[in-house]
């Protein structure tokens, strides 16, 4: 492992890094905005009544696709183009390549957001909205992706084993164009039906577990202990986390279509395997835990690991939610309601969103030869209101879904459900509202911190 | 362990044999498990549709009638994306490839104004839904593997939220006049609703008059079709009349009379 400065900016592509983490920055304030404005939609103050490009139902599709392509790859690539050379001591493959695959991801989230707000060209594949004739593209881009990232990995595990990182970032290079290529070109062209239905739950999971939540643990591998400067608390449970992640996860896909024409016993399968993967993540967040144990008063002044440890907790709750209900008797109720909606927010920003705000603050300054974030107030408040903002969602999505579940066994008029969840609608609006003015906040300590003309000292300033 | 934790390791074992055993499991063993239902294009369908004089294939007849400048433009509409293609004017009447045309649309424009984002089309056994979602003696069952194994379900419409009612039945719950006005603007028909406005799907005929254009025309063509194979045909095709039911039916015919006088 490289120890000179020089060499670590030999290693890594500072120009990549940025470029990535900016677009992933923008795209995230992009797809929170499409959120809220469809959420106004469901609030019925929609400000845009009647334009057909900016229709309710095709905004909802550019935050989820916007989300995972726009907003995650961006994020998560810039991440790993930071993270991986340093911690295998290799360069990537090639930095031309990293810019073709840059301006090929923006183009591709660019002809999606074209395709499907102006064209009509969606894909009814959740998360996979992308028209069908893109995917094929972006199936290509993940095996640029591995070979970019496959590199480094290989060639430092010619040398000895690799790191805890290093297993979740290999894995989820080789899964996730598997898992794009299943999830868009299967249900199309093969499968029909209800067997459609078995790849597509497959897919939104997938692309959940098998792409982001390795990513995301891959790199909190690299980030928590480089930050604490101590190493994990435990090798076993590494081990064990990441191997039960590895069975299990892929087969959890099924349980988004429970009581459906799936056969039962692929159901079955899916209910098991999800309850078992709550072992493996308690596993994961017992050694992240114990790590903590010591340094845990860094929490109060150290912003990025605030976020990750925040995330940490959220993803715990949103796992230790998932195994009840994932049940078939708790889906007679939630499923179909917000209760779901709450939990997909909690997970994507409270985990991942929060996890990659804060290892992008953590870079940043560094990447800029800075020293720290150019306000400090800037960047607990946003730290703050994000935090509040989702989980103020989340209750509020929970505590509406079990209300619109209950009042649909009632068999009760189906506009009472739509008028007892107006106010539930309206605090999830506020909510975002929150998360939006967060994002902004962060946004703009970032631009200012890159801007800054003098170089940012971390040390305490006089005032004069 | 040493070997456990090599870049060629793990790609192989739980890159792509965890991902394939879970794939048998999570979706290849049950489609094996379906294989024998017939896959139907969007041509069989229609034909389906027409041959069992389904409410799909009389509303079809209905939209035809009540929008005949429209119906006129629909058979020229081409678009490449869903690909459908110009009708020449002999055959440009209701007739199983202009039904199967104006599926082919109405499913397209369904899926990107991301319909299936509030409205699934999925049945559950539970949860009181058949009753909510059917009409009990016209259309009550659950959603079954067969009548999702065509062209219009890949991939499949089930939706994963639900802000308005289910679909998949309903054919049997309203009618295409009140479709029309529905669609474009909700309002009209259910005080109190959040869904938004299409008037996109619509335009004014030579006298005036809001019509459906050539998409809204598919597109209501493609709602009336969801359930159509579950709703009975109407009172007058039926021909037998099942012994026990006749002393039944004739009461009621009697008791409507009188009460219509």
């Amino acid at each position: 492992m490289a120890t000179n400065s020089q060499e670590l900016q030999n290693l890594v592509n500072y120009g990549l890094v940025k470029a990535h983490v900016a677009m992933g920055l923008v795209f995230f304030i992009i797809v929170a905005t499409m959120g809220f404005l469809y959420s106004l939609q469901l609030d019925d103050i929609y400000p845009f009544v009647g334009i057909e490009f900016l229709s309710p139902g095709r905004v909802r599709m550019i935050h989820t696709a916007g989300a995972a392509y726009g907003f995650l790859v961006n994020m998560f690539t810039g991440l790993l183009y930071w993270a991986v050379p340093r911690f295998t001591g290799y360069r990537i493959l090639s930095d031309k390549l990293g810019w073709f695959m840059f301006f090929a991801l923006q183009a591709a989230v660019l002809i999606t957001v074209i395709g499907v707000l102006f064209l009509g060209m969606a894909d009814n594949v959740e998360w996979g909205e992308t028209p069908w004739w893109l995917d094929p593209i972006i199936v290509f881009w993940l095996l640029l992706h591995l070979m970019q990232f496959g590199a480094p990995l290989f060639k430092a595990s010619q040398r000895g084993p690799l790191y805890v990182a290093g297993w979740y970032i290999s894995a989820m290079l080789v899964w996730t164009p598997l898992v794009v290529f299943m999830g868009n070109m299967i249900p199309r062209f093969w499968a029909v039906g209800s067997g459609a239905g078995a790849v597509q739950s497959t897919f939104i999971h997938d692309l959940v577990g098998l792409y982001v939540t390795p990513v995301a643990w891959g790199l909190m591998y690299y980030f928590v202990p480089v930050i604490m400067k101590k190493p994990m608390w435990s090798h076993g449970l590494s081990l064990l986390g990441f191997w039960g992640l590895a069975f299990f996860y892929p087969m959890n896909g099924v349980h988004h279509f429970l009581w459906s024409p799936i056969p039962m016993f692929a159901q079955y399968s899916a209910v098991f395997a999800t309850v078992a993967v709550e072992f493996a993540v308690t596993s994961v967040l017992i050694n992240f835990m114990m790590t903590l144990r010591g340094s845990a008063e860094q929490l109060k002044y150290n912003v990025p690991l605030r976020y990750m440890y925040t995330g940490a907790i959220f993803y715990w709750i949103t796992c230790f939610q998932c195994a009840f209900h994932v049940t078939l008797t708790f889906q007679k109720v939630i499923h179909f309601t917000d209760w779901v909606t709450g939990h997909a927010h909690l997970i994507m920003f409270g985990t991942f969103g929060l996890w990659v705000l804060g290892m992008a603050e953590y870079i940043w300054p560094r990447l800029f030869r800075k020293e720290t974030m150019y306000s400090k107030g800037l960047s607990e408040g946003a730290y703050w209101l994000l935090m509040i903002g989702v989980l103020s969602m989340f209750f509020d999505l929970t505590a509406g879904g079990l209300v619109q579940g209950f009042d649909w066994i009632g068999l009760n008029p189906w506009i009472d459900s739509v008028n007892f969840s107006k106010p539930f609608w309206y605090f999830r609006s506020i909510a975002g509202i929150m998360m939006i003015t967060g994002l902004l906040m962060y946004a703009l300590n970032f631009w200012k911190t890159a801007t800054a003309k003098t170089g940012l000292s971390a040390e305490l300033r006089t005032e004069t | 362990m040493g070997k456990m934790e090599r870049f060629a390791f793990v790609a192989l074992v739980a890159g792509i044999l965890f991902f394939l055993f879970a794939d048998f499991i999570s979706w290849a063993l049950p489609m094996f498990v379906l294989k024998d239902i017939p896959k139907k294009s969007v041509e069989d369908l229609a034909a389906e549709a027409i041959s069992r004089n389904s409410t799909a294939w009389s509303d079809f007849k209905k939209l035809a009638r009540y929008y005949p400048e429209t119906f006129k433009k629909f058979c020229q509409y081409e678009e490449s994306f869903s690909g459908a293609k110009k009708i020449p004017e002999s055959e440009c009447k209701p007739n199983g490839k202009t039904l199967a045309k104006a599926l082919r649309i109405g499913h397209r424009w369904y899926v990107a104004e991301g319909c299936w984002n509030c409205h699934s089309q999925m049945v559950r056994p539970v949860s009181n839904e058949t009753l909510r979602f059917g009409i009990p003696g016209v259309s009550n069952t659950v959603s079954y593997p067969s009548e999702y194994n065509n062209e219009l379900q890949a991939p499949v419409l089930w939706g994963t939220k639900r802000v308005g009612p289910d679909l998949i039945r309903e054919a049997a719950v309203h009618n295409v006049g009140w479709q029309a006005a529905h669609l474009y603007n909700p309002k009209y028909t259910s005080p109190g609703t959040n869904m938004p406005p299409y008037p996109w799907y619509y335009t004014k005929d030579s006298k005036g008059n809001i019509v459906p254009n050539e998409r809204g025309l598919s597109l209501l063509t493609y709602i009336m079709w969801l359930g159509s194979w579950e709703v009975k045909p109407p009172k007058d095709f039926r021909i037998n009349v099942k012994a026990s039911n006749s002393a039944k039916v004739k009461e009621n015919t009697e008791k409507n009379f009188a009460e219509a006088k």
